[in-house]
Formats: structure tokens, sequence, C-alpha cells
């Protein structure tokens, strides 16, 4: 004899990744089937169904409290039918906000945040679970390595370590970022990442690192609220999405001819990202309770990230605040000492470009288009007007730090992250401005155009 | 009545699932393979593996209540038809191509949106019962607010 299955070891069936089914039935004899957008865990008897729209099934179960959810393990296949009784709704609270989240996550992807909302989480006891007999499922690992996931727990393991060393061998913020997402794309075949940390600005997460987009978006803002990754720092929890839930926000903006598309403000870098991702994952990189940064995965594939991937990345999530953390701590105590290498030949100059330093907002311009803001912005108009008024082209963290003019933070000032994003930027946006570091703590602005420089 | 392109879509391959109730109201529902059109839209008969109808028949046979809905994967487009039971029978080999084929079509549709074709190999679909209803009324069923307008 089997033993009975328990909601526990249905995690997977709870992420939304696949539709639901939903079987209520109104008081005078009527079935009802219908979609079914978010079947949430409760406790060990209780689930939520997600209720954002006064439909027939809601009026049913109002008249009727029984319902039937039919819901596919999104990893084996396997259906399962759990017979339900309505105990109540939910509107405010911890599960009410973790279902709200994932609904308003997928949302604020789409630009439809506060329209496709929760209005309530329904709990349903749960008084039965069966296996569906038409739909059986298969060996999970079968499945996973058929889809091209890697699933053998060894692997993971082992994908582990490798990143693990990737981050030990690191002796720079800018080799940790880049060997995190590249250890992401070797070790777990996760092509598409990027690495956010808070911005100066409160309420606000700028992008240092991305891989597998044609841009590498550093400097790219989003608010807290905005997106997953801007939920993931909202909540500081997890966030796993699939793209069938955006499918019906699709469905519900066609519906709505919701008055979005406006033009992108002119300051602004757009966060790079697949035009269709199928399944979104973002993890928090919390330390201590701080908001170290947020790590957001995308694939173009449905169900891409499986409970074991959220689980593993979570993990990985502490360790990966735990080095960055110890790595900015690292690059701050280096007092820039060894002797400099001798300077490199003057590059050719190929052209003369505008550089305008709004303080206002203390954004930089270069010739007309929107370079950077905030505090990268400061520090390479700094850069740049010592380099035109001294003649020197080398400058080291340690003088940075000590400049008053920055108006750096004195705690956890984030120098090494700002000079990070402000060197990807340049190599994106102005090759000819560029920053090369040239020993631990110490880089060089290197220019192949004359520059005139204007501030405003 | 169902009208010929509202059948089209339904006999496309999508995903298909019929609900029923019990004397105590208590629902049943179960997945279909395929669904068919006849006598001019008069008639849907929608085919099930017979492990699936065996938990609706019960239902049919005493109450007659039924509610199907139909989804297209790809576009989240669904449509509800509420009927009333007709008859049920095996369903004939010679319908076994009609079934293979919507089969494949919703298969080919999970595969567009990423949903390996393994993790559905192990499913049901034959051998499989014809169900026959009589449609008594249709509703739009896309999620979103639309969703519950009544369409024929």
């Amino acid at each position: 004899m089997t033993a009975p299955v328990t909601l526990e070891s249905l995690a997977s069936c709870f992420q939304g990744i696949l539709p639901a089914h939903l079987f209520t039935c109104s008081s005078d004899g009527i079935p009802n089937a219908a979609y079914l957008s978010h079947v949430d865990y409760v406790d060990r008897r209780h689930v939520a169904l997600s209720f954002q729209f006064f439909n027939k099934s809601r009026r049913n179960i109002a008249e009727n409290p029984n319902a039937l959810v039919l819901l596919p393990d999104p990893d084996t296949g396997q259906g399962w039918q759990l017979r339900l009784r309505y105990v109540r709704s939910e509107t405010s609270g911890p599960l009410f906000d973790r279902m709200a989240l994932r609904i308003e996550a997928i949302a604020s992807y789409c630009g439809l945040k506060g329209i496709f909302r929760l209005r309530a989480a329904d709990v349903y006891e749960v008084r039965a679970i069966e296996k569906v007999p038409e739909e059986i499922g298969l060996d999970c690992a079968r499945l996973r390595i058929a889809a091209g996931a890697e699933a053998n727990p060894v692997f993971t393991t082992i994908a582990l370590q490798e990143l693990a060393a990737t981050i030990n061998q690191a002796d720079s913020l800018d080799a940790l970022v880049d060997g995190i997402l590249r250890g992401l794309d070797e070790n777990f075949g996760f092509r598409h990442s990027a690495i956010l940390v808070p911005a100066e600005e409160p309420g606000v997460l700028v992008t240092i690192a991305t891989r597998g987009y044609a841009d590498n978006g550093a400097g790219a803002e989003v608010r807290f609220g905005e997106g997953i990754a801007g939920m993931v720092a909202e909540a500081r929890q997890p966030i796993r999405i699939s793209g069938l839930v955006r499918g019906m926000l699709y469905a519900l903006a066609m519906h709505r001819d919701a008055a979005q598309g406006a033009a992108a403000p002119q300051r602004r870098i757009p966060m790079p990202g697949l035009p269709n991702p199928e399944s979104q994952l973002g993890v928090p990189l919390v330390l201590r309770g701080e908001l170290v940064g947020v790590l957001c995965l995308e694939s173009e594939v449905a169900y891409r990230f499986h409970e074991e991937d959220k689980a593993s990345i979570e993990l990985l999530g502490s360790y990966l605040a735990i080095a960055m953390q110890n790595m900015q701590l690292s690059e701050r105590s280096v007092e820039a000492s060894e002797p400099a290498p001798p300077p490199l030949e003057h590059a050719p100059v190929l052209g003369r470009r505008e550089i305008v330093y709004y303080t206002a907002d203390e954004s930089i311009f270069v010739d007309g288009e929107y370079l950077i803001r905030s505090l990268p912005a400061r520090i390479l108009w700094r850069l740049l007007t010592l380099r035109q008024t001294s003649g020197r082209a080398e400058f080291t963290n340690r003088e940075l730090r000590a400049d008053k003019s920055l108006n750096l933070p004195e705690w956890k000032d984030n120098l090494e992250s700002r000079l990070l994003l402000l060197r990807r930027r340049l190599e994106q946006k102005t090759p000819d401005l560029r920053l090369v570091p040239r020993a631990r703590g110490r880089f060089a602005l290197e220019l192949s155009c004359e520059v005139m420089l204007k501030s405003v | 009545m169902i009208q010929p392109q509202l059948a089209e879509f339904l006999q496309q391959g999508v995903g298909i699932y019929i609900g029923t109730r019990n004397a105590l109201l208590e629902p049943n529902g179960a997945r279909a393979i395929a669904a068919r059109i006849e006598e001019d839209g008069a008639r849907l008969i929608v085919y099930l593996a017979d492990v699936a109808a065996e938990r609706v028949l019960p239902d049919l046979h005493a109450n007659g209540q039924a509610a199907v809905t139909f989804g297209r994967p790809v576009d989240e487009r669904a449509v509800q038809v509420k009927g009333t039971f007709v008859a049920a029978r095996a369903a004939r080999d010679d319908e076994k191509p009609l079934l293979e084929a919507q089969w494949e079509g919703f298969t080919r549709q999970l595969e567009m949106i990423g949903v390996s074709r393994e993790a559905r190999s192990a499913w049901a679909t034959w051998p499989a019962t014809a169900i026959a209803l009589k449609p008594t009324a249709i509703f739009e069923q896309t999620p979103g607010p639309s969703a519950g307008q009544q369409l024929a």
C-alpha cells in the first residue's frame, strides 16, 4: 500500500507554471469549468485560489462551497485532482501578500501593475488528493533531461561547487559578478541573467552586470516594485513566474486596450531582457537583513525554473550576498600601493565629443545622448575635469573616496560597484572613453577622442 | 448552436476539459482528447480516454449536466460550452485518426509554449469514449474581465 499523497509533496504544482482547472457548480446544478491561474499552498490541509475577477466560478462558490481542481505537475506531467471545500477569503496578511506579490510581479512586467490585482486569496480545505488517471506523469529526472535541464542532484552539487570555486578565485568585484553569471550559464544552463544592486536613491536598483543580452544594460535602473527585480527587492523573497500567466495579462491588455506604451523617459537606460520571457526567477541577495542585490534569471522556455532550481539559487543567493559584500570591503581596504605600471601609449585621437554635466539632476549627456546619472555621473565628471586641469590620467579608488566633492556616503559608499557600472556603461555607449583597471584600487581614464566639457 | 467558425476553433486540437456534478452538487472533472461538431452545430461529441470517462459518466447518466472548456495554449483563447447529455458509446477505430490528429495539434501547441512532448507521452488517450452533448449555451472564457460573456 502506498502512503497517502500530501500537499507538501506537490510543491511544484503550486507555482502557477501551468494553469490549473477549476470545476464548480451552481446551486441549481449547472456545472462550470474554468482556467485558474494560481493555486497556492497554505498548510497541510488547505490551499488558496486566486480571486481576481467576479466570474461564474466565484458566484458558484458563494452558492455552493464544493469545488474540484485539476492541477498539473509541470516537472513530471502528472495530473492531480484536489477535492475542495471553500472556507474563507483573505484580503490581507502573509498569504494574500504572497499571492498578490506574484500576480503584481507579472502585471508590473507588462506595465499593468494595479490593474490585474488580486481581490482575495480564497482558502479551501483539501478533502482528498488523487492522481488523475488519464494524466500519468513520468520520472522527474528523465523529463528534465529531455527538457535540457540538469536534474541530477549530484550534478547540481558539482555545479554549485564549480560556481563556488569561480567565486573564490575572483579578485575583484568585476571578476566576481561576471564569474557568478558565467557560472550560472555554464554550470546550470541559465543563459540570461542580471545582477542589480541598490542605487544611491532609496527604493531604486541599478544594474551592474548582465549576461546573455545584446546590451550590457549597465546603469539601467529599476524602482522597487517594478518588474521581477523590483518586486523581489521590495518583498525580499524569491519569485518564480511563468509566461503562461503572463499570457493572461496580454489577453487582459487587449481587452482593456490599456493606455500604456508611453514613450520611454529620455534619461533612462533600458533594462535588458528577453522580448518574450516565458519564465523568470528573481532571488534577493540578503546579508544580515540588508539587501545587497537582486539576481534575476530568465528563459524563453516556459517551465525552465524548477522548484529545486529555486531552492539551489536561493541558497546560492545568501552565498553571493556574502561574496559581494566581502569583495567590496576587500577592495576598499586596498591601499593601491602597488607600483603603477607604465602609462599606456596615448591612443590616437579619433574625433571630438561634447560632454555635458547637468548639475540639477547630476546627469551626463555625451553628444546630446544620455549616458549616466547620480554617483557614477559625479565620478566621471570629477575624473574628466581632473584629467583636463591636471593632465593626470591615472586615479585611485582611495583618492576618490577622500574626495569631498563626490559626496560619497561615509559608510558603505559602494564606490567599487559604481566604478564597475560606469566602466561598463562607457563600454556600451561611448567606447572612446574608457576606465581601464591598472592595478587593484587603481585605474586609468583613457580617451581616444577629444572632449569638450560643459557644466550646465 | 455552434457556428462554423467556432466549430473550427473547437476541433483544431486544443486543451479540453469536461465538468459534471453529482446529486450532492459536488463537481467532477476530467480531461478530454478531442471534439467533433455534428448536425450543423447541434451536437458536440467529446472524446475522453476511458479512465477519464469513468469519472464523469455516472453524473451524466444521473442528471445530464455538463460544461466543456476549450483552451488554446498559445494565446489563451478559451471558450466554455454548456450542454446536456445525449448518449455515450465506445469510440470507434475509424475515429482514432481524428483523436490522434487533434491530440497531436494540442501537443504541438504545448511545445510552442515550452512544455515538452515528453511530459505528455504517458497520458492516456485510447481506448476512448465518445460522449454526445446537446449544446445549450456558449461563453467566452479567455482570461480577463470579459470572461463569462455569453456568445450563444
